[in-house]
């Protein structure tokens, strides 16, 4: 057993190195997406706001894995180059729009919870809209997301194991192989994987925690 | 109008109706029985949770950490494939019943956090206040505690469920077949991975859309959404 261990090791963390990229990709590329999404649906006015939430709910009625294979088989059938993707980007992008739906739900969440008033007396002081929004409310706003945003950290590290069906070498792939060669201790090696899971999201659910006494949260919808 | 047929052919689509209808009512019947299962196991988990006995609720504790923390494939994966024969069925599981088992325990973890949750929010002054008009245990369960968490609990619970119908999709990784299935029976026998998917999406929408009304109404109904 333990030789196993010693065998499949290398093969995991190497696996886990590929979560740990798409994961970090798209925790960057996703967040700043559902920023700009978040924003648009409080700031714009109904026509942009009704676009958006058809955008939040057409990814949020569908699983990440249709999104996946729609974005990975069905985009390279409509013949434009640039939609021909490889695996690694069709699985951030894919990735990336569905974690945009829980940020800009948060985004808005958080700034709807900035009472009125704020923004009111900003105005008064003759704060153009923009500049009441930059100075006064996102600032008290982004406290109040960083609690959730946890949340959709831990989403996204577990959506990347879905990726491994377009054949990313990411840590179930990699567990995947190493029963292959193992196949006695499939146990053993699915256990393995599970816990270099737990030991990348339990830290982040702990800071969330931590950051929700400390800076108090709003309620997601999910 | 023949783009459309380029890009989505509904002729063939037609042919593979029925894959569609079993499909779905294979993802219905997977959804519904992990349903039931996760709010067995939710329930429990709350209680135990609550529990003064640091024993039973550093139990239940673990446990939703646990499914927290690592994706539902490796969950899938690991009662599906390292599963040993079972004592007593005296064989090992098959994929529909390893699929609906970790379904059940990952939403029940889910489930659990949701239930405790509407437990804690009735106020200490509401059993009191029960209490001290001579009610007994099971009347201000049954009377007063009970109405106001169901109300607390439903949409959360509805929301939760909506999640559930869409993981019930990775269950086709062990060959189960449900909706997501039905797309890539499609996709292998006549390589058109337009109509298998923009099908199967459509689909879920469909469902989400139900779904969505349907918590809605309960909201409306039961006026206890203090979102």
């Amino acid at each position: 057993m333990i030789d196993v261990i010693v065998l499949t090791m290398p093969f995991l963390l190497e696996g886990l190195w590929m979560t740990f990229q798409i994961s970090s990709i798209t925790i960057l590329c996703g967040s700043a997406l559902g920023f700009v999404v978040g924003m648009l649906r409080t700031l714009g006015g109904w026509p942009i706001s009704a676009t958006l939430g058809i955008y939040i709910h057409a990814l949020r009625g569908t699983p990440f894995l249709v999104h996946l294979y729609v974005i990975y088989f069905v985009l390279p059938s409509t013949g434009i180059s640039w939609l021909q993707l490889e695996a690694f980007p069709a699985a951030v992008i894919a990735l990336s729009l569905y974690t945009s739906t829980y940020v800009a739900e948060i985004v808005r969440g958080a700034i709807e919870a900035v009472p009125r008033g704020q923004a009111e007396a900003a105005r008064s002081t003759g704060m153009t809209a923009l500049q009441s929004m930059w100075h006064v409310v996102l600032p008290q706003a982004l406290k109040l997301m960083i609690p959730p945003m946890g949340g959709v950290y831990v989403i996204i590290i577990k959506g990347t194991s879905i990726v491994s069906v377009i054949g990313i070498a990411e840590l179930v792939r990699a567990g995947e192989h190493a029963t292959l060669r193992h196949p006695r201790e499939l146990m053993l090696i699915y256990g393995m994987t599970a816990l270099m899971y737990f030991a990348y999201c339990y830290p982040v659910l702990r800071i969330a925690r931590w950051a929700e006494t400390r800076f108090g949260s709003v309620r997601l919808s999910s | 109008m023949d783009w459309i047929v380029e890009f989505y052919n509904w002729r063939v689509v037609i042919q593979f109706i029925p894959e569609f209808v079993d499909g779905i009512s294979a993802t219905l019947w997977i959804s519904l029985i992990s349903l039931i299962l996760s709010l067995i196991i939710g329930t429990i988990g709350a209680i135990m949770r609550m529990s003064a006995n640091p024993v039973l609720w550093r139990i239940a504790a673990g446990y939703v950490q646990a499914i927290r923390s690592t994706p539902l494939l490796i969950q899938i994966y690991v009662i599906y494939f390292s599963m040993p024969a079972l004592p007593l069925l005296g064989r090992r599981l098959d994929e529909l019943e390893g699929g609906i088992i970790a379904l059940g325990l990952n939403a029940g973890a889910y489930m659990s956090e949701i239930i405790r949750a509407g437990i804690e929010s009735i106020s200490r002054g509401q059993v009191e206040g029960a209490q001290s008009v001579g009610m007994t245990y099971l009347q201000r369960m049954r009377y007063v505690v009970l109405p106001q968490a169901f109300a607390n609990v439903v949409p959360p619970l509805l929301g939760q469920t909506a999640v559930l119908i869409k993981d019930s999709s990775l269950v086709s990784f062990i060959g189960v077949f449900e909706l997501f299935g039905a797309g890539l029976t499609v996709l292998s026998e006549r390589l058109m991975p337009n109509e298998a998917f923009m099908t199967v999406a459509a689909c879920y929408l469909v469902i989400y859309g139900v779904m969505l009304a349907f918590s809605n109404f309960a909201q409306r109904k039961l006026g206890g959404a203090r979102t």
